[in-house]
This record gives structure tokens, sequence and C-alpha cells, in this order.
């Protein structure tokens, strides 16, 4: 029973805590998108208003029970990878479900919640979700090649699959893992840039071309999901990728500032790029990023 | 919400209210020559996004309908269709002369007059075309009126839908929409 | 008299039974063809223990029938999937005609594989594999549409193989002059070098025909599109492993003992990775749903060959595992294709769209068997591949992973494009009236769907018996080092962490559903699908605005290059290669005499020139 009620609020707390971090982090994206382009800019609190405008809605439509339970699935995606991603190297606060070989679980978990939400795009029955869902799985396929290779790397060199140990060889040696295995940190931010789906990987839901694809039908509470949904999955990536390759943190300070430093390679790459097709994107990440991939995994095995 | 206690209800009110107020998505229904004002409305020049102005990408998602400029009667149906499709709590904001009175085309046979017989307007903004300063002018009107729980148009076009819709059909010879439920 | 002869004389006599019984009426024969199904699952399942054997002599070869638990195992996938099918086949075949041809060829298949299963000698594994061919080739071509096309593709390239195994057999005979497998297995290693290597080559040939293995999977886009669905099912997720079963024997028993086996391994886990690449890519261009589906299961058995070629203990079990899944997941969504193609009349992604409303049922059952074959937990597909990769890894195939990976991650293109083409997009008038399928078709389905749910969060199940097959392979007890060698095996199989992993997916996902629900129906609406935002406009009754035509156009472009040439145009080259030289050839006999006066000159001169060394 304590033991169910501390896996309960470790949860709740790191929820709260990705929540928040993530939203701010999106508002700081606009703010500073706005200061890029010599605009003053929404405040760095905008998206809170925004999420909560959104969850005040008074009224929502769906199409079908697909479209109603999409937010969920991609929620579940959310807090499932954020359970299992530890988010501080002293795991005491938060305790949390991660497990050895959780590497794997991760690579397919995340592709639960874009799948359950494609299907609920899908069903909208408008041509837009569905042309924006195929060009998102179509570039899925393109950025997964570069972010496994960068991960089978680690699994070679460091003869484990479980985050958990990465870490702790990175508190032991107090060498971080971007610096011993460069050529799999470059490949797995390189793969980064189409996970964050920011410009110029942002074909997906462009609302312009495809009035935001995928999302295009989905208003109200259903976006209210969605958006803090991908605010916590945000956070989530973010903390993966300091804890494979940035050493952990020791606490929330440490991490947001990690977080934040490695958030600003998307951010800043999108703000001065334009857009490619999605068969452009997809050569993209087969090219220099999957070179990159293959070279960590020479450098795995040989060195 | 599951509150009914009278008084927290109005607390939340407050902070729904503001958080509607610091969040406006348009969908900028690019009618007649006001189109044009939006550009720099939303660009570095005026940068309306610090007010919490941000373009929406399709009715479901946005919160304010603007139209800017004239309608004719054969785009009032389509204006009538993505009102319908937006939700709850929305608001209209009419833009220019044309959609107050029908401005410069106020004999026309095929454009509408005054755009509040056909939709709920919270906010109008004057001028021929209104310049940016005066459209932030009006998302400012329209944060007020959210702020004090005026801008309720929705609610009264549910009220009234039967006389607008007899208006709607009045002007729309083909009238073939979906029958609207809500 | 011995259980092993009831349950062929059951078989066959059902089979022979419903054959006349078609004469009499329809009730009786399809009485007769669900009786003897299910008298054969319950008399093998209760009857037949493991370890039965039966020996008897005929034309003086000593004939040897009997079970272990390797057969066993892949006894359970064609018995069970045999017998799920048997019950759709009723409701979908009822109306066609033809049905005794059709329930008696089904029934004689599940005998032949049966038998494959069962024969330790040579020549019965022999005749049962050719039965096999023959009597799936027969419901090939039972629909009469294509058969000078795929009917031909198949049955050349079966013949193929069964010549290939026929030569592999006299050799071993030649050799050793028995027949019995287990003979040829214990008496391998004592075979010169050259027969050692040729021997499996000649085996492994006709069992990749089975499994269609790039380069000699061309038969199967049409074979399993062509038979009717009831059966496809069987015959891509039971036939097919025939072709497995040999090849694990094969690697096992005859090419660990080779010197160079690895050089063997390896080219064998590439071309089942290559096939497994090449499988679903082409199954992401198709439109029509049972080439997709013949596609996918092209490259979901590329990536069982691949565990089998591996064949570390890790790999081995996930590609046993995978085998089974295979079945449960590629059954059920044959099956969903036959229930969609009877109620509407087309399998085209293009054509019929919408139907989620109209046929739930088969909806979620093709949903779960979707969740299972893309490998998403917490379904049964992903133990598979997780083992898959982690044996993949232990064993140095550090390309190999990746190219696997790369086949599974593009699998969910094809995974979207079969759940979105025919259940999602907007409702259509035109399929106003569709009904959910009768029940006999609904309920195997989910019954299999349901089976890749519990294998998902009880994969142990499942892995004891595979664990007591490898052991009848000569592979130790994967039960206790598996434990420490993968933790999954531990964590999965034995229940320990899965629990709350389910828990808290469960949880969250209801969580958020309430959250989307909290105010109930009343303010979230259903809306049809012809209220879309598309920019204001009213799409009408007739219009479709359904996305269906060129889905995957952007990424086919990424991947053109390697689509360019199919592997049947190379087989066409070779065979008008063949005709041009044999029409060169003909030219020989040209009918003049005089020129049959010059053959027999040279052939004189040649004969004079060469006497010496002819006639020594």
């Amino acid at each position: 029973m304590q033991e169910i009620l501390q896996y309960t609020w470790g949860a709740l707390v790191s929820f709260v805590v990705a929540f928040t971090v993530g939203i701010t982090y999106m508002g700081l994206n606009r703010k500073i998108t706005a200061r890029v382009q010599n605009r003053i800019g929404p405040p760095w609190y905008q998206n809170f208003f925004d999420v909560l405008k959104l969850g005040s809605k008074e009224t929502s439509i769906h199409h079908g029970v697909m479209q109603h339970m999409g937010p969920a699935f991609i929620m579940v995606t959310a807090v499932m990878s954020l359970l299992i991603i530890p988010i501080l190297n002293d795991n005491r606060f938060f305790p949390n479900l991660n497990f050895h070989g959780d590497l794997v679980f991760l690579l397919y978990i995340m592709v639960f919640g874009p799948l359950g939400m494609a299907l609920g795009a899908g069903q909208t029955g408008n041509p837009n979700s569905a042309i924006g869902v195929t060009r998102g799985l179509s570039q899925m396929v393109g950025f997964e090649i570069p972010w496994v290779m960068a991960l089978v790397a680690l699994m070679i060199q460091y003869k484990t699959t479980s985050i958990v140990d990465l870490m702790n060889l990175q508190a032991e040696t107090g060498r971080w893992l971007m610096f011993t295995s460069p050529f799999a940190f470059l490949a797995a931010v390189l793969a980064m840039l189409g996970m964050f789906r920011y410009a110029p990987f942002d074909i997906v839901g462009a609302p312009q071309e495809l009035a935001s694809g995928p999302m295009s039908e989905n208003g109200g509470k259903y976006l209210f999901v969605m958006m803090s949904a991908g605010s916590v999955f945000a956070f989530a990536k973010l903390t993966l990728y300091v804890d494979l390759f940035m050493g952990g943190a020791n606490n929330l300070i440490i991490l947001v500032v990690k977080t934040f430093i490695l958030y600003l390679i998307p951010m800043l790459y999108g703000i001065v790029s334009p857009r490619y097709r999605t068969e452009q994107a997809i050569r993209y990440f087969w090219g220099w990023p999957s070179l990159f991939g293959l070279l960590a995994i020479l450098q795995a095995v040989f060195l | 919400m599951m509150i009914n206690d009278k008084n927290s209800q109005k607390i939340v009110d407050i902070i729904q209210n503001y958080a509607r107020k610091h969040s406006l998505w348009i969908l900028a229904y690019g009618t007649g020559c006001g189109a044009i004002e939006i550009p720099p409305t939303m660009t570095s020049r005026y940068d309306a996004e610090r007010l919490g102005v941000r373009g929406a990408a399709t009715p479901r998602q946005a919160d304010v309908l603007l139209i800017t400029g004239y309608l004719t009667t054969k785009t009032l149906k389509r204006v009538i269709r993505v009102y319908e499709q937006m939700q709850d709590p929305k608001y209209v904001i009419g833009f220019g002369s044309c959609t107050i009175n029908g401005g410069m085309y106020w004999d026309s046979y095929n454009t509408i007059k005054a755009l509040d017989r056909y939709l709920p307007v919270d906010v109008f903004i004057n001028g021929c075309m209104p310049r940016p300063e005066a459209v932030l002018a009006g998302f400012a009107k329209l944060q007020e009126l959210i702020q004090a729980g005026k801008a309720d148009g929705a609610r009264k076009y549910k009220e009234n839908l039967e006389w607008y819709r007899a208006n709607q059909k009045k002007v729309i010879p083909n009238w073939r929409m979906p029958e609207y439920n809500w | 008299m011995n259980m092993i002869y009831i349950v062929f004389i059951v078989l066959l006599g059902g089979a022979l039974l419903t054959f006349f019984a078609n004469r009499i009426s329809g009730l009786l024969r399809d009485t007769f063809f669900l009786l003897t199904i299910l008298a054969t699952t319950v008399l093998f399942f209760t009857k037949i223990h493991i370890g039965d054997t039966v020996s008897f002599t005929l034309a003086g070869l000593n004939l040897k029938w009997g079970l272990d638990a390797f057969g066993w195992y892949f006894s359970l996938i064609v018995l069970g999937l045999g017998t799920m099918a048997a019950f759709y086949a009723l409701s979908y075949m009822k109306g066609k005609d033809r049905l005794g041809y059709f329930y008696f060829s089904f029934l004689i298949s599940i005998l032949s594989m049966l038998g494959i299963l069962m024969s330790h000698d040579l020549v019965s594994f022999f005749i049962f594999w050719e039965v096999m061919t023959w009597s799936s080739y027969l419901i090939v071509i039972y629909s009469g549409r294509n058969v000078q096309k795929n009917g031909i593709n198949y049955i050349l390239l079966s013949a193929l193989g069964a010549y290939a195994m026929l030569t592999a057999i006299v050799m071993v005979y030649a050799n050793i002059h028995t027949l019995s497998i287990s003979e040829m297995i214990n008496t391998y290693p004592q075979f010169s070098h050259v027969q050692q290597v040729w021997l499996p080559v000649l085996f492994l040939m006709a069992f990749s025909v089975k499994a269609a293995m790039m380069p000699l999977h061309v038969w199967a886009p049409g074979a399993y599109s062509d038979a009717p669905m009831a059966y496809t099912s069987v015959f891509s997720g039971a036939l097919s492993k025939m072709g497995i079963y040999g090849m694990v024997i094969v690697f096992v028993s005859m090419i660990s003992y080779l010197p160079d086996d690895t050089l063997f391994k390896e080219t064998f886990a590439w071309l089942g990775a290559i096939t497994a690449i090449l499988g679903t890519l082409w199954a992401i261009a198709q439109d029509d749903a049972r080439k997709l589906l013949a596609y996918s299961s092209i490259a979901q058995l590329g990536y069982i060959i691949t565990g089998v070629a591996v064949g570390t203990d890790l790999a081995m079990l996930s590609a046993l595992f995978l085998a089974a899944l295979h079945a449960l997941f590629k059954g059920t969504l044959f099956m969903a294709v036959g229930a969609i193609e009877r109620q509407t009349g087309t399998v085209k992604f293009t054509e019929v769209t919408g139907l989620i409303r109209k046929m739930p049922w088969t909806f979620i059952a093709s949903l779960l068997a979707i969740i299972a074959l893309a490998g998403i937990p917490p379904l049964g597909g992903f133990v598979g591949k997780w083992m898959l990769y982690e044996s993949l890894i232990n064993s140095n195939h550090y390309i190999l992973v990746i190219a696997i990976f790369f086949a599974s991650t593009a699998a969910f293109l094809y995974c979207y494009k079969f759940l979105f083409g025919f259940f999602l997009g907007q409702e259509e008038k035109e399929w106003e009236n569709v009904k959910e399928a009768p029940a006999l078709m609904v309920l195997p389905m989910l019954i299999l769907a349901a089976g890749t749910l519990v294998l998902g969060t009880f994969p142990g199940i499942l892995l004891k018996p595979a664990d007591a097959a490898m052991q009848t392979l000569g592979y130790a007890s994967t039960e206790g080092h598996l434990w420490s060698m993968s933790i999954l095996f531990n964590e999965w199989g034995d229940q320990v962490l899965l629990r709350p992993l389910v828990y808290a997916i469960a949880g969250t996902f209801l969580f958020f559903l309430i959250i989307l629900t909290v105010k109930g129906w009343k303010n979230t609406r259903y809306v049809s699908t012809k209220d879309i935002s598309s920019s204001g406009e009213v799409p009408l009754e007739y219009e479709n605005l359904t996305f269906s035509v060129n889905f995957y156009q952007p990424f086919l472009r990424a991947v053109g290059p390697v689509m360019k040439k199919r592997m049947i145009y190379y087989y066409r080259e070779f065979g008008s290669g063949m005709e041009a030289l044999f029409d060169y050839s003909r030219r020989i006999y040209n009918g003049n005499g005089q020129t049959y006066a010059i053959y027999v000159m040279i052939f004189l001169v040649i004969i004079l020139l060469f006497k010496n060394s002819i006639f020594g």
C-alpha cells in the first residue's frame, strides 16, 4: 500500500514538474522566436493562459470514439515515458518505473501515442488530418533510424540497455557520454530535430498548408489534453537526452538548465530554417545523421 | 465544473475569463480589403502576439472570428458555417465600415450591409480600413468585455437562433447546410 | 490402434465424407467439416502425448511417425489457427460454389501439415510436403482468378523447392541407406564436406520457398491474395510456418556442425532482414488490402528467419514466439479483410472507407492485431520484437538490428494504412448499409486478437512450450539462464514488473479519458464526418474527401530507388532469356536434308578426330 501511494505521489509530482517546465519552454520558445523576429512577443507564461483557456472551453466536438480517445493515447505515452525516464540521478523524490532494458521499451512506447493520435485524426474524416498523419509517420521512419543507431551504439559501448546503468556509469567516471561517444550524441541530437517537429521538419502540422494537419479537428478540451501532453512529452524527451548524454542531474535546477540548453538546439535551428518537404526530410535523416550513427556504432565496436 | 456554490463559481469565472482574455486565437477570415491589415498587425511593427493574439489554423481551435471587410452573400454562407464550427466561448470582431453599415458597398446588390443581423458581433472596429492601431484597440476592447463577462455573443446567437436563421436564409438563396445541432 | 493413426484417419475420412456429403446437402457437409476439425483438435491435444511414436513398413521402407515437443509447438499453431479458420470459413464461404472441393482441400492441407510435424522419416516428410503444396495449390486456384499467373508462379516455385528437397533426400539415401531423419542428423558430421554444404542448401531452398524468403517469395503476394481469405489466414499463419519448422531443424542440426557455419548464418540472417525491409516497403505501396497483408506476411517471416538464422537461444526463442504470434495476428487480419470483402464486396483502400461505426467488432479485432503486428507494448508483438533486438545486440549483429528496426518502424506506415483505409476516414453514402459480419466470422477474429493481448501480458504461457520445443532441439533449458540473460524474460514472463506498468498505462489512459468526458457527453458532442472544417464549405453527400489515393507518396518517393526493380522482373528476364536460347537452338532443325547431312559429316569428323581419346 505504502509503495503504491509512493508511486502515485512520485508520478503526480513528476507530472506537475514536467507540465510546468514543458509549458514554460513552449512559452519561452515563442518569446525567443519573437525576439529573433524583432518583436516583443508574448510573455513567457503565455502558454499557461492558452492551456487554461483551452481547458475552460465549454464545448468540443468529436467524430467518433477513436478521436475521443486520441488525446488520451498521446497523454498515456507522455506519462509513461515520464515514469520510465529517471528524472534525477538520485531518484528518491521521483520514484518511477524504470527497469533494465527500458531503452527498447521506450523506443516503442514513444510511438504508441502518435499512432493512437493518428487513428483519432484519421477518424475525423478531414483530409488534411490524414495527409498530416502520413507525413508525420513517414518523417518518423526517417528520424528513428539515426536515433536507434545512437541508442544501439550506446548499448554496445556500455553493454547495457538500461538508462539507470548509463547514468550511474557517468556518475562514476564523471565523464558525460556526449564526450565519450560524440557521434552517438550528434546523431541523437539531429534526430531530436525531427522529434520536436520544429522547422525545418514542421510540414506535418503546417498551419498554412495543412490547417495544422492531424490536430485540425481537435478543439477545446481535446486540444487542451494534446497540448499538455505535448509539453510533458517534450520535457520527458529532453530529460532522456540529459540522462543519456549529459550525466543526468542532481537536482531540479540543474535539470532545468541542462534541458533548456538542449532545448535551444531544435528551437534555434527551427527559427532560422525554412521547411523541408517530407521526402527531403527523410533523405536528410538518412544522410548525415545516419552517417554519424554509423560512425557511433563503429566507434562503439572498435574502440 | 462541479462547484455549484455561487461565489466559488464567480472566482472560477474570473480566472477563466482572465485566461480567455489573454489567449485570443483568431481565425482571420480574409474577406475584402481588411485582410491586408492583419499581417502588419501580427508582425514586428505592431506585434499583436504580445496581447496573446495568435492565429489559429482551423475554426475548431479558434476563439475569435475576424470578419475583415465586406461580405458577399456567397461568402456569408461560408462564414456562418465557420462560425458554427467554432467552440464556445467564441467571439466575432467586425472589421471596417463594411461590416457596420455596408460602407462603400452600401448599395451593392450582393453584399450584406449590417453583419450583426446574421452573426452576433462582439466588437466592431470602424474605419475604412482600420489601421493596425485601431485593430489592436479592438482587441483590447474585446479583452475588456471578456473580463467583464459581457462578450456573450455565442449565447445570444444560441438564444436568438431563429431570428438569425431567418435573416440568413433571407439573403442566402440556396441554403444547403447541415442542421445546426447544438 | 495407435492414436496417431486415428487422428490421420479421422482427418482423411472427414475430408472424404465432407467432399461426398456436398452432393447430399450443405448442412451435412458443414457438420462433417466442423466435426472433423474439432474431433482432430480434441483428439490431438488430449490423446496424443509428446513422445508417442508409431512405425510401420511400407513397400520396404521403414516409416516412422511421432510427436516431439518441437512438433507439438507448431501443431499448436496449425490446429489452433485451423480450428478458428474453420469456424470462420463456414460463414465466409456460405453461398459460394464448389464448397466440397474447398473443404476437402482445407482438411487435407491441415492433415498434411500435421503429417509434416509428425514425420520422423524423409519419405513421409516429402510426401506430406507435396500433399501440402498441392492441397494449397487447389485452393489458390479455387477462385479461378489469375490461375495462369499466380497459380503457376506458386506451383513452379514449390516444384523447384520440392525437387531440391528430393535431390537432398536421394543424396542422404545414397550415403547412409536409411531415410530416418534422426539417423541423417546423427550421421551428418561424417558426410563429406561437399555434401555437408549441399544438403542444407538444398533443404533450405525447399523451406525458403514455403517461408517466402527473398528471392523465392515471388509466388506469395499473388497466392495469398487469390485464395479465399478463410484459407489465407491458415496459409499465411500456419502453412508458411512449415518452412520455418524445417529451417529451424536444418539450422540447428546441420549448419551448426559446419566449419564455416557463420557464413551460412550471416547470409540467411541478412536475407531475412532484406526480406523484411523489402516486404515492408512493398506492403506500404499496396492499395489492395490482401496484397498489403501478403507483403506484410513476407516481411514478418523475414524477422523470424533472421531470428532462426542467428540461432542463439534468445534469438531462437524469439523466432518461435514470433512464429506463433504471427499466426495469431495475421490470421486475424486476413479474416478481417475477408469480413470486409464479404460485407462490402471490395478490398481496395481507395474504394471503401469509414466502416468503424458499421463494423465495430471487426475494427477492434483488427486494431488489436495491428498493435501486435507493429510491436507496440503492451501487446504480444512487443515481447517477441524485444527478444529479437536483444538477441541481435547480444550476438553482435549491430547493423542487422538497425535493418530489422527500420523494417519494423516502417511497418507502422502500412499498419496505419490498413486501419485508416478501411475503418477511418469519411463515412460514405455508398457504404451506409454495410452491416457487421456474422457472429461466426467475428468471434474467431476476436478470440485470436484476444490471444495477442493475453500473450503480451503473460508471455510465459507461450514461452514455456517454446522452451520445451527448444530443449528437444538440443538447446539448454532457456528458463534458467535466460532469466539472467534477458531481464524481460524474468520481469515479463514472471509478472514481477509488468503489473505496475500495465496498471500505470491503464490508469493514466482512463484518467485522461475521464477528463475528456468529465462534463458529460452533453458538451462533447458527436458530429458526422461531413462536418469538418473545410474552409467553410459543406461537403455534399456524394463528395468524398477521404484521402486514400497515393497514400504514402512522399515516403515512396524517398525510398523510390530501392523499389525500382522487382524480383519477378528478374525471373521474367531469366525466363525470356531461356526462351530465346531455346528458340535459337531450335534452328538446328531447319528441315533441310543437306543440313542434316552436314551434321552427320561433322559428327563423324569429330569422332574420327577424337577417337583415341574417346575409345581409348
